[in-house]
């Protein structure tokens, strides 16, 4: 990687791959939470990380944010290296955790203007932008309520509304719309495609949904620490093969003879009652099989393989099997040696 | 977490920024909790009216040669500064129990001023506490002048500004709100009671008025007895209820004081 720091602090407009990534790794005493990952993001696309609890998204998430150090690797965010320039990475991102880190104190308004100020952002466009993001995620008639009234979705919204105010380049969203009903899931991605389309912001979002990652605009696939693939959903699914049709008819003894005939290229399976083809571009060839056969179709099915196929794939099961992978370390409870110590032992601020 | 130089990469506006932004949170936090702030004044003046009372009729004039309550009085207030400095800072716990404290952490603000502003705010809060407790100063026929208003006010500040920073120093090392009961027991209740708050320390075995040497929480309620009470007592009596002179009492805090937020600065950065 040939990045030089100098030249893209006087010009991170020019910049098209906003994060790069090599060979990050990352490890817990003995545990490997990242080993080696290597990618890159360009300006204004939608990545997703997709895989299972405990694969090591949270952490690349973290690292990325400059909140967890890496073990070795190379980190660039917005142009600037994580160790080096985290006062600049932090202020190139805007992120939203996996908890909510709102201040239940105060009130929805009160929240932003702690963050805008934090972040340095004007008193005079704070009431605008103010303004623009509470509308974009639908709080303004609640701007004045506290937090501790707000609904899990509200809170949700209200943390995309603060992470979105100080205009980041890049959106962090861990897990977005886990904990969510489907509506208020479909809006999160509307506010998600808006912003993008308005400032051009990079998103990078974690998910262990399937159907969300289809949204992305490219998906690494990570499990155990490692990215067992990567490119766009669409790619992804044609990669693990061709699309399936599945039909039946009258008379499937005659229907198969007929197809044998008429595509010998094609291999052709009878799984109970149906017959079942595998073709590359299923929605051209329907049509041509419909027309090939005489018997009469009582039912005809094209299905293309989802990304819960390609999971399936490449990590050898699919992704709700292994609720096992989730280590949770219980922690002590109070430790009077770590209260006084200025040296704590094990400094677990950082948790996976 | 961050390297050692990075706080020339901050502009000096945007570190005045941030520290006054922390600090503004800490005074919206305790200005929200009205009930918590009229629990924080009635405590105090309950105690020293019962129990100030109760003592005096005790202790009759011949054998104490001081009003009990007026001892009484800047001990507590003292006490319930410290109460309120402690629970603000110690809410750093509670903040990264539920979060807020990492939406601080990644933005763009240097460590330092966090703890700065943090401290700051909490001693601002326990500041506004003690004046108000003050005003019932000439309840107990004490009398203040505003000079002596003013100076109080001054000690307060650099009292709880190193009672702040010892609080954060722990908060940095509890990971968990349910550990701050075994904190307040081993750390606060003995600093409590051995801070003279409660009854004279110059009559106890030398063991323990060498442990309230080291006590700051003992030189604050001793400064705090001369700057309160000489207008309206004579030395020789506050003699017999204090260990240390006003101005030792002031000389240990701020040395007490640059210790401390070193350490806790140093602490809270890991």
């Amino acid at each position: 990687m040939t990045v030089d720091n100098e030249i893209l602090e006087n010009g991170s407009q020019q910049i098209t791959e906003v994060i790069q990534v090599e060979n990050l790794k990352k490890n817990y005493n003995n545990f490997k939470a990242l080993k080696g990952i290597s990618f890159s993001v360009k300006k204004g696309e939608i990545f997703g990380f997709l895989g299972p609890n405990g694969a090591g998204k949270t952490t690349t998430i973290h690292i990325l944010s400059t909140l967890t150090l890496p073990t070795s690797g190379l980190v660039f965010v917005n142009g600037f290296n994580v160790l080096t320039r985290p006062d600049m990475v932090r202020r190139s991102i805007g992120l939203v955790f996996q908890e909510t880190t709102l201040d239940t104190h105060l009130t929805a308004e009160e929240n932003l203007f702690l963050h805008a100020y934090l972040y340095g952002v004007p008193k005079k466009e704070f009431n605008q932008r103010k303004r623009e993001v509470l509308k974009l995620c639908e709080l303004w008639d609640k701007r004045k309520w506290r937090v501790e009234n707000f609904s899990g979705g509200m809170k949700r919204r209200l943390e995309i509304s603060r992470a979105l105010i100080h205009w980041p380049q890049i959106l962090f969203l861990d897990e977005p719309t886990v904990g969510l009903d489907p509506q208020t899931r479909t809006k999160i991605w509307d506010y998600i495609f808006t912003a993008r389309k308005h400032k051009e912001t990079t998103i990078f979002l974690t998910t262990q949904y399937l159907n969300e990652a289809e949204n992305c605009d490219r998906i690494a696939i990570i499990d155990n620490g490692e990215i067992v693939a990567l490119d766009t959903p669409e790619n992804l699914k044609k990669m693990i093969g061709e699309d399936i049709i599945s039909f039946r008819t009258l008379d499937n003894e005659l229907a198969e003879k007929e197809f044998k005939e008429k595509f010998p290229e094609y291999k052709l399976k009878k799984i109970g009652k149906e017959l079942k083809i595998e073709v590359e571009n299923g929605d051209e060839f329907l049509p041509i099989l419909v027309k090939a056969i005489s018997p009469k179709i009582i039912s005809i099915e094209l299905r293309r393989p989802s990304l819960d196929d390609v999971f399936l794939e490449v990590t050898g099961r699919k992704i709700r099997d292994d609720e096992t992978l989730k280590a949770v370390e219980e922690e002590e409870k109070f430790n009077l040696a770590d209260l006084f110590s200025l040296f704590p032992k094990n400094n677990k601020k950082n948790k996976t | 977490m961050e390297d050692s130089n990075s706080l020339k990469h901050y502009p000096l506006n945007v570190r005045l920024k941030s520290l006054y932004i922390i600090w503004y949170r800490e005074l919206l936090i305790y200005w929200r909790n009205r009930i918590k702030v009229f629990t924080s004044i009635f405590l105090p003046l309950l105690l020293v009216l019962f129990f100030g009372t109760g003592f005096k009729a005790l202790f009759p004039t011949t054998l104490l040669p001081y009003d009990f309550s007026q001892f009484f009085y800047p001990g507590i207030l003292s006490l319930s500064t410290v109460v309120m400095a402690m629970s603000s800072t110690l809410s750093i716990v509670w903040d990264r129990e539920f979060g807020f404290l990492r939406e601080i952490l990644v933005s763009p603000v240097p460590r330092s001023n966090i703890v700065l502003g943090k401290i700051f705010g909490a001693t601002t809060v326990a500041t506004i506490q003690g004046a108000l407790l003050l005003l019932a100063a000439p309840y107990l026929s004490l009398e203040l002048g505003f000079i002596d208003f003013i100076k109080i006010i001054i000690f307060l500040f650099i009292f709880n500004a190193g009672v702040s920073a010892l609080g954060v120093f722990f908060a940095s090392g509890i990971k968990k709100t349910e550990s701050f009961s075994v904190f307040l027991q081993i750390v606060i209740a003995p600093m409590s009671f051995l801070s003279g708050a409660f009854f004279p320390l110059n009559n106890l075995p030398l063991w323990v008025k060498n442990l309230a040497h080291l006590n700051p929480f003992c030189y604050g309620a001793d400064g705090l007895r001369w700057l309160i009470l000489s207008p309206s007592l004579e030395k020789e009596k506050i003699l017999l209820f204090t260990l240390h002179s006003l101005k030792s009492s002031i000389l240990f805090l701020i040395i007490f004081d640059f210790i401390i937020f070193t350490l806790a600065i140093y602490r809270f950065k890991r």
